[in-house]
């Protein structure tokens, strides 16, 4: 028997929604266009992300590439105007407002840049990470966990002190604590060591570290700093709104870290090859593919101009 | 959100916030209660300045039949009562307990004079409280005599002093009255008034004066006087054949009365008066007879200009007074926005947000409207709805703003700007909703001036709202203009050479709109308080006008009889005297007929340099025998006078009026020399001397001075009221004005900052920052005190017909306002001088900041 339309329908969709369905974070085709009076900025040009449940993941990209665009979707903040972007299962496109406060509250929580930024100065360290926890409702006699993080993350002893009060590492890490407060599934970082010395930014990496490991966060950290990368298990690299390249860190055989770069293959088939290698052959335009049993090959399209003709 | 520490940490801008509440609800509270107070005052003084029998309400009734007739203080008390009963409630409070009653024939003619003469029965309940008796006794009990083959009523009476010369009456005699019914009065007393002047006798001046009429066609004089009977002869008096007059008169308390309840007095006299009229017996109808209402009438005339002034500056300065509060929490709000933005994106949901911003708000708004309201207490007068209305709205308008401002900032959780997508540019909506204001307070200013203000008493709204829509409407087209002759300025200033005046030009055309928060209260307040001085100015001057007009000279003395020379040297001697113009003035006939004119016989080259520099004047006089005229005799070409002997004198012009003395009617200036034999009855003195003084040496003259005039004008409770508001209202605009400039500074403190900071990493020295930071101001703050002196100067004109302030400047209408600029023109200077010193201040301290702070602060991404 022939199958019906609506049959042929379901079965088209479901074959869609396959596309990193266990993943904890899906962005398919993501697009941005920022509006006004006619004028537009395409921040994220049909992005694809695919981030599984527990990982430590670093975006990395060069100044208005996309990354804050992407972090703010993530985190509920902005919403995007074409694609698809689902995080935990939830739809971030078609979510009310409604959704999208509870989605805040409870599903992701994040940290900015600038240290003053993510904390109230006339709130001691306690008061701050306690904040979110009232904006959601949480009964006073359930706010323990403030300082089971604080203590969690190495700054127990910031509970009383006040913002000015404290080292930008340190508020850095209270503002890490700000984050989980509502135990979130997710946590966002845009350059959270972009103010910070490198032995200060070891330890807020390493904060970052135990949050993911001893609470089981997702951990996604935006940087323009490409060293970030020895410090997460992926890293995922964008350029020009679209994500470009992968570098994955896996222990070798003998115990050493071993980097491996990859490119992205898009679910249409497209491919960024890296700049550089673009620029080494001189590839412009167009270029040439083989397949081979194991590989495809490129060639620059120059090398037989008139075999052709 | 913990609002306690939050407003810690802002306490600045709560302080701001709460000092700028306080004071606006203190007089949006107080001032109209203290202008209320002095409408009262105004009211009480006009019910107790007019004759008693004006205002006091007297119950009248005649008796026509024996049955009707009261023959005991008894049966006067009860009616009374009944009286009393019968008040409407809202004419109760005001009617004073002790009243008197009296009983009166009129036209009561003695036997035999042929209607020449008149004695008049009279009986008043309280007249042993009222009258001494200066000859004989107290009249007693009638008896009866025969006359005429009858037995008729002989009363005993009392007469007046004055009736005793004017009618030839004498202690003892006895007289017949009647044509028909007869009755005899034998004169037992002559009696003196306790105390004349009381208001009192406005009731009974029958009885306390002789009067004297000429008859049209007659040429002897009818004389009338109303003599006193005792209780006792009420009995034998009736009313059958006579004109007999009940009168229960209900004195008014004016002290009681207050302004607010005028339209309810006015209502209750109807009342009254509607009642009475169903208490007629058959033979006796009773009604009404009081002034009352013409004269809370011509009180309610000056009381709506003067109300409609009052509400025309207070909507002005609450107007403006919302506008600094807007911008202070548009301050706070501001200052508020990062902690707002963090909690919104942690998880605040729009409510819990928008409510931390109402409720810090409302920590420094609430206690400062009570604060207000509480104050305004102490400002004495009688509480007006407005007076509780007023801060609550200010309260509601503050808190609202903040709230709404807070949840439109905070409505999407992200709400940064990016520098990389260009503004909006003006909204077609905007624009439309522009132009209808446009529209609209031009077209209601038209209708104002064809229409002008409404007939019935009261405050019109109409006139309120009229100069609002204006003052919006000229903030809006300066609002909307203003950066296009300064992008002129800026394509100038790209030429030249200096930097600092293309950059600062070039951020003052191309300021975001809120830069028009500024311009919306520096114009209405600039617009009210050159307003307010144009108007004060005006009825300052007029009133002025008004007391030379009344007095004619610094002092005027006028005497009855002739003042002798030797006085008149004497004033001449007096330290301080500087000149003395002698005047000579009389009713004079015209021609050889009956017309009659008012003369005065006067040196008036000598007059006209007294009066060098009033505001009054007159025209020159030619020599030889010439007049100056009332417009009605200007085409006589040569009056014939008859004043001495017959004078033949040209008439060398017109004149309105002769200031001093004549205003309307006929009259005639004459030189001093056309008299055959001068006496002079009237000085005009110039110099520094005491009007006492003059009056000492002439003790049977009056003595006006002009500054006593003046004086008379400007106590006057409701012109008082006026000029005080007018004061108050100027000097709190002013300081608005001033709070909004800094306010305005303050608000846009962080951006500038950022953009001089900028600047000075390229080379910008600490004086061209604060020169870049004036130049910036300077365009908005002098364009803004341009548009409010011409709009302040425009208003009394637009309104024209609106606004007749002719009772504040002693009946003179005023008029030709904005003679002088100086006032106006001064605060409008000064108000932008103070603001550009205060914009120069700012930058002073801002020099302080630290230049990587600064940048900092502001880089958001």
């Amino acid at each position: 028997m022939n199958p019906t339309l609506s049959e042929l329908e379901a079965k088209a969709t479901r074959g869609k929604a396959a596309f990193g369905s266990d993943a904890h974070i899906v962005c398919d085709n993501l697009v941005r266009i920022y509006k006004t009076e006619g004028v537009e900025v395409v921040a994220l040009q049909g992005l694809d992300l695919v981030i599984d449940e527990g990982e430590l993941v670093a975006i990395v990209g060069a100044s208005g590439s996309g990354k804050s665009t992407l972090l703010n979707v993530l985190s509920g903040l902005d919403v995007p105007t074409a694609g698809v972007a689902r995080v935990a299962g939830m739809d971030l496109l078609s979510m009310t407002p409604k959704d999208r406060l509870r989605y805040r509250r409870s599903v992701v929580g994040f940290i900015w840049q600038q240290t003053a930024r993510n904390l109230l100065p006339y709130l001691n360290a306690r008061e701050n990470v306690e904040l979110p926890m009232k904006l959601a409702g949480v009964p006073r006699k359930d706010r323990g966990r403030a300082m089971e993080l604080l203590e969690l993350l190495g700054v127990a002893s910031c509970a009383g002190r006040r913002i000015p009060e404290m080292s930008g590492g340190e508020q850095q890490r209270v503002a890490i604590a700000v984050a989980l407060a509502n135990s979130p599934q997710l946590i966002l970082a845009d350059e959270p060591t972009g103010e910070l010395d490198s032995e200060t930014s070891g330890q807020v990496f390493e904060a970052l570290r135990t949050a993911n490991r001893q609470l089981g966060v997702t951990v996604v950290i935006v940087t323009h700093d490409p060293m970030v990368a020895g410090q997460v298990d992926r890293t995922i690299g964008i350029r020009d709104g679209r994500t470009s390249s992968e570098t994955l860190r896996r222990e070798g055989a003998e115990g050493e870290i071993v980097a491996e770069e990859y490119a992205v293959l898009d679910r249409v088939g497209r491919l960024q090859l890296p700049r550089d290698f673009m620029n080494a052959l001189n590839m412009e335009r167009r270029v040439r593919l083989e397949l081979e049993s194991d590989h495809i090959g490129v060639w620059p399209a120059r090398e037989e101009p008139s075999d052709e003709r | 959100m913990r609002i306690a520490l939050l407003a810690r940490a802002h306490a600045g801008a709560l302080v701001v916030l709460f000092v700028l509440t306080a004071l606006a609800c203190l007089l949006v509270s107080g001032l109209p209660r203290a202008t209320q107070a002095a409408f009262d005052r105004a009211l009480q003084r006009a019910l107790i300045s007019a004759p008693a029998v004006r205002t006091d309400l007297t119950v009248a009734g005649e008796s026509r039949s024996p049955r009707e007739d009261l023959h005991e203080p008894a049966a006067f008390a009860e009616r009374e009562r009944r009286w009393r009963a019968l008040l409407p409630a809202t004419l109760r409070p005001l009617v004073a307990p002790a009243g008197h009653m009296s009983a009166k024939t009129s036209l009561t003619p003695v036997t035999g004079t042929g209607g020449h003469t008149y004695i008049n029965l009279g009986w008043l309940s309280d007249a042993d409280r009222r009258v001494d008796w200066v000859a004989g006794r107290a009249p007693g009990a009638p008896s009866t005599t025969r006359f005429q083959g009858q037995r008729i009523p002989l009363f005993e009476v009392g007469v007046v002093e004055e009736a005793l010369d004017q009618m030839n009456l004498r202690l003892g005699d006895t007289r017949t009255l009647g044509e028909s019914d007869f009755a005899a009065v034998r004169i037992v007393g002559v009696f003196r008034a306790k105390d004349p002047a009381d208001r009192y006798w406005t009731h009974n001046t029958d009885i306390l004066h002789v009067t004297k009429l000429q008859p049209p066609g007659k040429l002897d004089f009818e004389f009338h006087t109303t003599t006193l009977i005792p209780d006792a002869a009420l009995a034998a008096l009736s009313g059958e054949s006579r004109n007999l007059t009940y009168r229960w008169v209900l004195p008014l308390n004016g002290q009681a009365a207050s302004a607010l309840a005028v339209p309810g007095i006015g209502a209750g006299v109807a009342e009254l008066e509607r009642v009475l009229t169903l208490q007629a017996t058959a033979s006796t109808p009773y009604r009404l007879e009081t002034g009352l209402p013409k004269v809370l009438g011509d009180f309610t005339a000056g009381l709506a200009t003067a109300q409609t002034v009052m509400y025309l500056l207070l909507a002005g300065l609450l107007a403006v007074a919302l506008g600094v509060i807007v911008l202070g929490v548009r301050l706070l709000t501001d200052r508020l926005d990062q902690t707002l933005a963090l909690a919104r994106a942690r998880g605040g949901s729009l409510r819990q947000v928008a409510g931390t911003g109402a409720a810090l708000t409302a920590a420094a708004v609430v206690p400062a409207a009570l604060a207000g309201y509480a104050l305004a207490f102490l400002v004495p007068g009688p509480v007006l709805p407005l007076a509780h209305l007023g801060p609550a709205f200010v309260l509601v308008a503050g808190v609202g703003f903040g709230a709404a401002r807070v949840a439109l900032a905070h409505r999407t959780p992200l709400h940064e700007r990016r520098d990389d997508v260009a503004a909006a540019r003006p909204s077609a909506r905007r624009i439309t909703v522009e132009a209808l204001v446009v529209v609209l307070a031009l077209t209601g200013a038209y209708l104002l001036r064809a229409r002008g203000l409404s007939a019935q008493a009261g405050l019109d709204p109409f006139l309120l709202l009229v100069p609002i829509a204006l003052t919006l409407a000229a903030a809006l087209v300066t609002v909307r203009c203003y950066p296009y002759p300064l992008r002129l300025l800026v394509r100038l200033a790209a030429r030249g050479r200096g930097a600092v005046p293309f950059l600062g030009l070039t951020r003052a055309a191309r300021a975001r709109a809120a830069g028009g928060l500024p311009v919306l209260i520096l114009l209405p307040a600039l617009a009210v308080s050159v307003f307010a001085a144009v108007i004060s100015d005006g009825i300052t001057g007029t009133q002025r006008l008004a007391s030379w007009q009344q007095v004619g000279a610094p002092i005027k003395v006028t005497s009855t009889i002739e003042i002798p020379a030797a006085t008149i040297d004497r004033i001449r001697a007096t330290p301080g005297v500087e000149q003395v113009v002698t005047a000579q003035t009389a009713r004079v006939q015209l021609g050889y007929s009956s017309e009659r004119a008012e003369a005065i016989a006067v040196d008036v080259a000598q007059w006209r340099r007294l009066l060098a520099g009033a505001p009054i004047g007159l025209p020159e006089l030619p020599g030889g025998p010439s007049a100056l005229v009332s417009p009605e005799l200007r085409d006589r070409g040569t009056l014939d006078i008859g004043w001495q002997s017959r004078i033949k004198a040209k008439v060398a012009g017109a004149i309105d009026a002769v200031p001093g003395f004549y205003r309307t009617g006929k009259f005639v200036v004459l030189p001093q020399d056309v008299l055959t034999r001068p006496a002079v009855n009237t000085l005009l003195i110039k110099g520094d001397v005491a009007p006492g003084e003059v009056a000492r040496l002439v003790p049977s003259a009056t003595v006006e001075s002009q500054e006593g005039a003046l004086a008379a004008i400007q106590g006057d409770p409701l012109t008082g009221a006026v000029r005080t508001t007018l004061v108050v209202v100027t000097v709190a605009l002013a300081l608005y004005a001033l709070v909004a400039v800094i306010l305005s500074l303050v608000v846009g403190a962080a951006d500038r900052a950022r953009a001089v900071a900028f600047l000075r990493t390229l080379g910008l020295s600490d004086r061209q920052a604060q020169r870049l930071t004036m130049l910036e101001v300077l365009p908005m703050v002098l364009v803004t005190a341009l548009v409010g002196f011409g709009l302040g100067l425009a208003l009394p004109a637009a309104l024209g017909p609106g606004v007749d302030l002719s009772a504040y400047a002693g009946d003179l209408p005023v008029g030709g306002y904005s003679p002088d600029l100086l006032t106006p023109g001064a605060l409008a200077a000064g108000l932008a001088l103070v603001a550009v010193l205060g914009a120069y201040a700012h930058t002073a301290l801002d020099r302080r900041r630290d230049l990587g702070g600064a940048l900092r602060a502001g880089d958001l991404s």
